[in-house]
């Protein structure tokens, strides 16, 4: 059978029908702010991590809120929980604190 | 008898409501803090969304009020210190101790720009290439936008919303008319100057009105001005007195460094120094949310403030571009006039 | 004196016995405990220290804090005399009781309820001179006790009297534990009075007792004596069974803080041993709540000090980590705590067993070869550095005087880096700016959010870099980096010195001249560097030197947080501005030209109020430095 090499690459496509959204629910109840971001990439930019890696907190807040959470908990760790983000979003974000809800939020999904 | 109404405020909003009211037949005095009207018109250079020059603009509205000397007063360099109710109309006590029996006041105090110090990490007043919107409108006007050390630019980058949509500094709602500022200005820049680079740092491109989506599509096409989507975060300066700039663009998802010459930032609009002060002498609301004025509603009462006789109109209401603030200084005119024959 | 009655015994003993016997149980459960949750290095200090001449001194400090209230009577003399004349009044009573006994009854030591219901059991037969000096001395501490119980009536709804504005609200146990300790001295008193006529009694009880006699014409006034006896020992009982559960565990416990305390144990890193006595020796006096800006500036009562150790006590983690996350860890409500409960240990302890997670080799990216930003910054020239490149024979190397190291919030305060740099070449100093192109952070904001091993990891990653710099000084700019520095690092042979101090070493030694202006300014004591690290006196010798100083009411401890520490994680922005807000309202009631402080956030949080001019005083030296 001829192979068109579709089922090989993962596919690129948002599910998000079947996309895990708990997490960002979680989230929202204990950090409200969570959900006042409009993506500036302010936080991102002032980043003392993402100077030397690809931490991206505005994108992991968004695949939180799109329920791809493979990556989030790939990256979530290398957050050094600084504060500069906190102190340059517009939009008054408890960055820190989501940051800290991802880490143990993940974690006890990991242990459950 | 005539009818007499104070303007507080001489610039484009109360220039044009005084001269609507004034064919109207309606006496009106024009108080002004400053020795001359015009507002923050008188500051720029050339007006969007078609490059109008705004002094000329400025000259057909002054003119109006010269040849209506007959129906217009304008007192500068005046403030309203005092206004009591009285039988019929309002008492209007200024500065210089002249006192006005008013039968309605209408209040066109307008906007203070963003005093861009305040995002301390943008650099402003630290940084030497770092200029407002409005300094680079001075300098349009000498037709010449130099670096602190005489150079032609060869980057430029704009910063929208700089203090507008911002909860830092409680301004969290949209000044309306820096997108498309920020958009003529970097077209002016190339015009001036073809070789320069232009970066244009927008976290949305508000482009809501008439001929703005074109303006746009000619600044990227004609100009090609290179919009970044991502907000600046901060500014250093580099060893040779340049500028490097940290932002993210957000479509990438990469943190971006630019070095450039010279930093634009697009100062917002905040209700005006005074308004505090004008709301408890003439019992007027605020917004807790916007600190602007507050209008009985936003339809059919969109000038008439809570208190009786008293009117509002342009920018002291909320961000207004100048066509915008016009249109409204002459729907103020007709609710005064309504009031007024009722 | 003699015995009224053979058996010495009368049905109203029995709720005081429940009572007695109930606690007593209760203190050994505790104190077992307590010492099995103590390491074993802390159990030896405990034992020691019972033969150790600093028992004395606990025993003295026991006195002053627990019975007299030493430190309640400098905060206001009014909540001083209620505390302690409830407290020692009481304890003379239980005291002088015994020796009565002691005296008149010795054979009946052994009955525990003896002493307490001395005056019904005994009566006087002449009036011997040892008798009316018991008398008058029960009766002396009796009406101490008395006003202190008035008083405690009265705070309940005029506390401003007391110099507290707030108070804490009671839940029902703690009420039912006040209401019967209230309702114990009133009965003794009328219990005394009553049988004052058989048993004998001072200016108090014998007085009062003739006086109702003399009033009280329609009724038998012996039919009242065993009645409020029998009452009299009710409210014992309810007292000692709700002690457990309310705020008078404090009594108790208070006792063995302070020993505890003395003889050299201190917070762990977890809430169990020591840290379990703290939490209940918090008596609930709600003297935190005052200087607590969430309370007074906030609206967030709930989030007080005295809340949290509550909900930690009833195991109510939820709220209690709630507070945990929006306390800002300004430590005013440590300096307030008449006890020495250091609540804002106690919560970063509950902080950190809530982060179970870790990661291994989580900061190892700073290192990486591949830098996106790739500035070349200093950080990573440093750890990028051979061992070939770091020989003093390579020109490259050099080793500067000073490591300025200006900290990530720096970063956004370009003004402060500035003003830094330029005292730096005024002075002459030969110095590299570490974190110039940005740096990695210190780690205390992680440890401030309970990440201690995430902290660890990078206190390790800083550390390796500013020794490869050889310098020998460092000088921050940010109070929070200079606190871990100082506190958490090991250095070796660097001195850390935040910009206050190194400004005014530059000064003192002559290295940079300033003249003084005429502007009016107050200084803020950053809560990091001042109540955290102690540094008070050296910002201001700077700013005697460059500006007019005025005091404001919130100099040294007293002074304010500016709301934007980096604890408080979970405090909502708005919450923290009107902090803030609330804060600089304060400082600046006397308008000045400039608030000066010495701490990059405590500057931003300010300016963002966008009222006043905030400046650093680094900038405030630049400014009025002279060129030679």
């Amino acid at each position: 059978m001829k192979d068109f090499g579709f089922g090989i690459k993962k596919s690129g496509v948002i599910d998000l029908d079947k996309a895990d959204m708990s997490l960002m629910r979680e989230i929202a109840a204990e950090e409200p702010s969570f959900l006042h971001c409009f993506y500036c990439g302010t936080c991102t930019a002032t980043c003392s991590a993402g100077k030397y890696t690809g931490f991206n907190l505005r994108r992991l807040q968004l695949l939180i809120k799109r329920g791809q959470l493979d990556e989030v908990s790939e990256r979530i760790s290398e957050c050094m929980l600084c504060g500069k983000c906190q102190w340059v979003c517009p939009k008054g974000v408890n960055t820190r604190h989501v940051v800290m809800l991802v880490n143990k939020k993940l974690h006890a999904r990991k242990i459950r | 008898m005539e009818d007499v109404i104070v303007v507080i405020g001489g610039g484009p909003a109360g220039m044009e409501a005084a001269l609507s009211l004034a064919g109207r037949g309606h006496k009106v005095y024009i108080v002004e803090k400053t020795n001359a009207l015009g507002g923050h018109l008188a500051r720029w250079d050339r007006l969007f969304p078609q490059q109008d020059p705004a002094q000329e603009i400025l000259n057909d509205m002054l003119a109006g009020i010269k040849n209506a000397d007959d129906k217009i007063e304008v007192i500068c360099n005046a403030q309203v210190q005092s206004v009591k109710k009285r039988m019929r109309g309002l008492e209007v006590m200024l500065s210089n101790q002249k006192m006005i029996l008013a039968d309605a006041v209408l209040v066109c105090c307008g906007f203070d720009l963003f005093r861009a110090e305040r995002k301390e990490e943008y650099g402003y007043g630290i940084y030497d290439n770092v200029l407002t919107s409005a300094d680079l409108e001075e300098r349009f006007k000498h037709k010449k936008v130099l670096c602190a050390d005489g150079r032609v630019p060869e980057k430029v980058a704009f910063v929208h919303c700089v203090g507008s949509r911002d909860e830092k500094v409680d301004h969290t709602y949209c000044s309306k008319v820096c997108c498309v500022t920020a958009v003529k200005q970097a077209c002016e820049i190339k015009e001036l100057y073809p070789q320069a680079e232009v970066f244009n740092l927008y976290m949305d491109l508000r482009m809501f009105d008439r001929y703005f989506e074109q303006m746009y599509h000619k600044a990227q096409s004609h100009y090609g001005v290179h919009f970044v989507r991502g907000r600046l975060s901060e500014v250093s300066e580099t060893a040779d007195g340049r500028l490097q700039i940290k932002t993210e663009d957000t479509l990438l998802g990469r943190p971006m460094k630019i070095t450039v010459d010279m930093l634009v930032l697009m100062v917002g609009m905040q209700a005006c120094a005074q308004t505090e002060e004008l709301s408890e002498k003439l019992d007027l609301k605020v917004s807790a949310s916007d600190h602007f004025f507050e209008t009985k509603d936003l339809f059919l009462k969109g000038n008439y403030a809570h208190t009786k006789g008293i009117f509002l109109a342009g920018a002291c209401t909320g961000p207004k571009s100048l066509p915008d603030t016009l249109q409204d200084a002459r729907s103020a005119a007709e609710s005064i006039h309504r009031y007024l024959t009722a | 004196m003699h015995e009224r009655f053979a058996n010495a015994y009368d049905p109203f003993v029995i709720p005081y016995m429940i009572g007695y016997v109930f606690v007593l149980a209760y203190l050994v459960v505790a104190l077992v405990t307590v010492v099995k949750n103590l390491p074993m290095s802390d159990r030896k200090k405990m034992l020691r220290h019972l033969f150790s001449f600093k028992l004395f001194v606990t025993i003295k400090d026991i006195f002053a804090d627990c019975l007299l209230h030493v430190k309640i009577w400098k905060k206001n003399k009014m909540l001083g005399y209620m505390h302690s004349s409830i407290a020692f009044g009481w304890f003379m009573l239980i005291l002088v009781g015994h020796i009565e006994i002691f005296f008149f009854a010795p054979h009946r030591v052994n009955l525990p309820w003896y002493p307490i219901f001395f005056r019904y059991f005994m009566m006087e037969t002449e009036t011997s001179v040892g008798g009316s000096v018991f008398f008058f001395l029960m009766d002396f501490f009796l009406l101490m006790v008395l006003s202190g119980i008035a008083l405690a009536m009265i705070k309940r709804i005029r506390r401003r009297l007391f110099g507290m504005k707030r108070t804490t609200r009671l839940k029902w146990n703690d009420q039912l534990a006040m209401y019967s300790l209230w309702c114990i001295f009133p009965l003794r008193f009328l219990a005394e009075s009553f049988t004052s006529h058989i048993s004998g009694g001072g200016f108090l009880t014998r007085s009062f007792g003739m006086l109702f006699d003399w009033f009280n014409q329609f009724m038998n006034n012996d039919a009242l004596i065993r009645p409020m006896w029998w009452a009299y020992s009710i409210a014992l009982m309810v007292f000692f069974l709700t002690l457990p559960w309310s705020r008078f565990t404090h009594i108790l416990s208070e006792v063995l803080l302070i020993y505890m305390r003395n003889a050299g144990i201190r917070e762990s890193s977890k809430n169990n041993g020591y840290a379990g006595v703290e939490i209940f020796s918090c008596s609930r006096c709600g003297l935190c709540l005052d200087p607590c800006q969430m309370v007074s500036s906030a609206s967030l009562r709930q989030m007080a000090s005295v809340e949290f150790t509550r909900n930690v006590r009833l195991r109510q983690n939820k709220q209690a980590m709630e507070a945990a996350s929006y306390c800002l860890m300004c430590d005013r409500c440590v300096q307030a705590c008449p006890v020495g409960v250091n609540s804002v240990q106690l919560k970063l302890n509950l902080k950190a067993a809530d982060v179970k997670y870790t990661y291994p080799n989580r900061y190892d990216y700073v290192e990486a070869e591949a830098n996106p930003m790739d500035t070349g910054s200093a950080w990573a020239d440093i750890l990028h550095r051979t061992p070939e490149a770091a020989a003093p024979t390579k020109k490259v190397v050099r080793t500067p005087e000073v490591v300025y190291f200006a900290g990530c919030m720096s970063h956004l305060t370009p003004k402060i880096e500035q003003a830094m740099v330029r005292i730096f070449e005024a002075a002459g100093v030969d110095f590299t700016f570490l974190d110039k192109d940005g740096g990695i952070c210190c780690g205390r904001p992680l440890m401030l959010a309970g990440d201690r091993t995430g902290s660890e990891q990078l206190v390790a990653k800083n550390t390796e870099a500013i020794l490869a710099t050889g310098a020998k000084v460092m000088v921050c700019s940010c109070p929070i980096c200079y606190k871990i520095f100082k506190d958490t690092y090991k250095l070796e042979g660097v001195q850390v010195l935040h910009h206050t101090e190194y400004i005014l070493q530059l000064m003192e030694a002559g290295k940079i001249t300033v003249r003084k202006s005429s502007q009016k300014g107050v200084y803020h004591d950053p809560c990091e560097l001042g109540r955290h690290s102690g540094i008070y006196r050296q910002p201001r010798d700077i700013l005697y030197r460059v500006l007019n100083l005025q005091q404001t009411p919130y100099e040294g401890k007293d002074a304010l947080c500016c709301g934007h520490s980096m604890a408080g994680e979970g405090m909502p922005y708005k919450k923290r501005r009107m902090i803030a807000r609330d804060a600089l309202r304060k400082m600046t009631e006397n308008p000045v030209d400039v608030l000066v402080t010495a701490c990059p956030s405590c500057k931003r949080s300010f300016a963002e109020i966008g009222t006043e001019e905030i400046r650093d005083i680094a900038e405030i030296v630049c400014d009025q430095l002279v060129t030679r």
